[in-house]
């Protein structure tokens, strides 16, 4: 398993490999795009405040990475009319003059394109492309991609059961949740986070204050520990489990961050994934991740988990059982009674 | 135009589909002939209907000369199984519903297990904007109708014998194109009316409610969940846009501004009418 660090300048490559990166990821724009596309995204996150400053110092991440592969983005949702010859050219630039070893991509038919020009070995799929299951991954090996980065909305179990012979997987290993899926949250950032402002709005006891204290904890709980380290989503503990399940790549997120959060997230990570790699139990990478985090109050009930499957057998139960609950065999139903629920309003003209 | 229904139970059935419709959005309505029930979930697990409930819809369908047309989401592992072994169940007692994929592993699974069984593309599918804040400024959507930005995708459809695709009305347009792309054989172009999906994911505020402190969210994706949100969509009220919005467990709907909706009419063959935001 290799550490995916983000990248956002070749000043950052040295430090970050240093701390136990083993690849590297990010974000460019191709020349010329923004006057023939606008304001048109070509990646997930903003190209000012994420993206590498050009293709030289593109060029000089990929000296510097040496043996590490560089990994390039295009993988905004969607594109606009003509967007795909130009992409394509530019990633078979990237690939083959560049010395990038992939493109992560997230829109189908630029996928598409890739295979036909003959670079579908070159594509990473993106999380953005929701593979969630065995079929899914069969579906995109059969396209012919080297590797699908899992959602970050699976169990330990889910990654296990979708993994496929002669298909990568890379999983979301530290920072930045998000509440809805990100594949299927069809909104821009651009306009703020359409989830901060979602809220339940009715009368349901703390139900709005635990929805935010959730988002509150995939948005990196808004700060950092007095070590520097980031409070945010996190899969260290799963690592073993991880390892096991022959994962191939950990991702941390976070390309726009600054230098010292990537180096905190990178060297939290090396320290974890020694210890994996040695066989350690989850709790024995807890503590060591709490005594050189802090803030160990985050990890008693799971807060900050991606995969809070991996404490399973500790978590909090449901508030009741019924006899539901025995057609779900060993499967937790949680039984409810539409009466317990909050108001509800209709749909306008609602009809059944 | 032909119609589809999405009802949450299969009894009464109307007659003409648009009276089915919110009453604010049925002076936009064509004429047409109902041909298909659409039952099922695109975008829950939890939400599929057993095998008695689909048998149910099935009876219902065939009663009234409608096609049954199954909705499947994204699954999980153990989701996919379900939906194999649901249409495993429904094949064995005679049926043959038309399926709505919204994973490419549902479509693994046709083309695998369940050759017989009509294919269409779902929503999800289509990954355009659809964020209900770009509206402030162009109620009318960016109208970049070119339907050339998913050619690749038309044809990859075809080959895997996939009969139509469907989408809500995304902010960008194109995606039904206008029905000439393919060839001889146009696929047939379905927009699902009048709700829109905004954000879906497996953190469901309503499952959370279900657990204690410290529970629900990420804890429990994998825990199958009664679904309280069925037929009972939430309003919701946002700050950021005048656009009705509906909460359906774990998705938001909301309602697109009529002037944009009148540009998807012209480019589809089939309406599937909602009855109410569902998940």
């Amino acid at each position: 398993m290799k550490i995916l660090a983000p990248l956002k300048g070749a000043d950052e490559v040295l430090p970050l490999l240093e701390a136990g990166a083993g690849e590297f990821y990010c974000g460019v724009t191709p020349p010329g795009w923004e006057a023939a596309f606008g304001q048109a995204a070509v990646h997930r996150r903003s190209a000012r405040s994420a993206g590498v400053s050009g293709l030289s110092d593109l060029e000089r991440i990929v000296r510097l990475a040496g043996d590490a592969p560089v990994f390039v983005t295009l993988n905004a949702a969607s594109y606009p009319a003509g967007a795909i010859p130009h992409l394509v050219e530019f990633g078979r630039m990237l690939v083959d003059a560049m010395g990038v070893n992939a493109l992560i991509v997230a829109e189908m038919e630029l996928i598409l394109a890739l295979r036909d020009g003959g670079l579908a070995d070159r594509v990473h799929v993106s999380s953005l492309a929701t593979c969630r299951n065995p079929g899914a991954a069969a579906f995109y090996r059969s396209l012919g991609v080297s590797r699908v980065i899992l959602p970050r909305h699976m169990t330990l179990a889910e990654i296990e059961q979708t993994m496929i012979p002669g298909l990568e997987c890379e999983v979301f290993l530290l920072n930045d949740g998000c509440a809805f899926e990100e594949g299927t949250c069809s909104t821009t950032h651009a306009f703020r986070p359409y989830c901060i402002d979602d809220q339940v709005g009715h009368a349901q006891g703390r139900l709005d204050e635990r929805y935010a204290f959730w988002k509150w904890t995939l948005n990196n709980c808004g700060c950092q520990t007095s070590r520097g380290y980031m409070l945010g989503p996190c899969g260290l503990c799963a690592l073993t489990r991880l390892k096991h399940a022959g994962v191939a790549s950990l991702k941390v997120v976070g390309r726009e961050a600054p230098l010292a959060r990537k180096l905190g997230s990178v060297r939290l990570a090396a320290l974890a994934l020694r210890l994996a790699e040695d066989g350690a139990t989850r709790e024995t990478i807890r503590d060591a991740v709490v005594a050189e985090r802090g803030a160990p109050e985050l990890c008693e009930n799971a807060h900050l988990c991606y995969y809070p499957d991996v404490w399973t057998d500790a978590r909090p139960q449901p508030r009741q059982k019924s006899p539901s609950a025995a057609r779900a065999g060993s499967r937790r139903v949680v039984p409810i009674r539409v009466e317990a629920l909050p108001t509800l309003s209709t749909a306008p003209g609602e009809s059944c | 135009m032909e119609y589809g229904l999405r009802l949450t139970t299969p009894g009464d059935v109307p007659a003409d589909a648009r009276e089915a419709c919110p009453a604010g959005w049925r002076d936009l309505l064509p004429q047409g002939c109902t041909v298909a029930l659409y039952f099922g979930s695109e975008f829950c697990e939890d939400r599929l209907p057993d095998l008695d409930e689909a048998n149910a819809y099935c009876v219902a369908a065939r009663d009234r000369g409608l096609e049954a047309t199954l909705a499947t989401p994204l699954l999980s592992p153990a989701g996919l199984l379900n939906v194999d072994r649901l249409l495993d169940g429904l094949t064995a007692r005679g049926w043959r519903p038309a399926v709505v994929f919204n994973d490419w592993g549902v479509l693994e699974l046709l083309r695998e297990r369940h050759r017989c069984l009509p294919r269409r593309a779902g929503r999800l599918v289509n990954r355009s904007l659809r964020d209900p804040r770009a509206y402030r400024d162009a109620p009318g959507g960016a109208a970049r109708r070119d339907g050339s930005r998913f050619a690749r995708l038309r044809v990859l459809l075809q080959e895997q014998g996939v009969e139509a695709i469907e989408t809500d009305a995304d902010f960008e347009g194109g995606y039904l194109g206008d029905g000439a792309e393919c060839g001889e054989i146009p696929m047939r172009r379905t927009l699902h009316f009048p709700f829109t999906y905004a954000a879906s994911g497996r953190g469901c505020p309503l499952k959370a409610a279900l657990y204690p402190d410290g529970g629900g969210f990420a804890h429990v994706f994998a825990d199958p969940c009664p679904a309280p949100c069925q037929g009972k969509p939430l309003s919701v009220r946002r700050e950021d846009t005048a656009l009705p919005h509906w909460r359906a467990g774990n998705t938001l709907f909301y309602e697109p501004p009529q002037q944009a909706m009148r540009t998807w009419l012209r480019h589809a063959d089939r309406l599937v009418i909602h009855a109410m935001a569902a998940a």
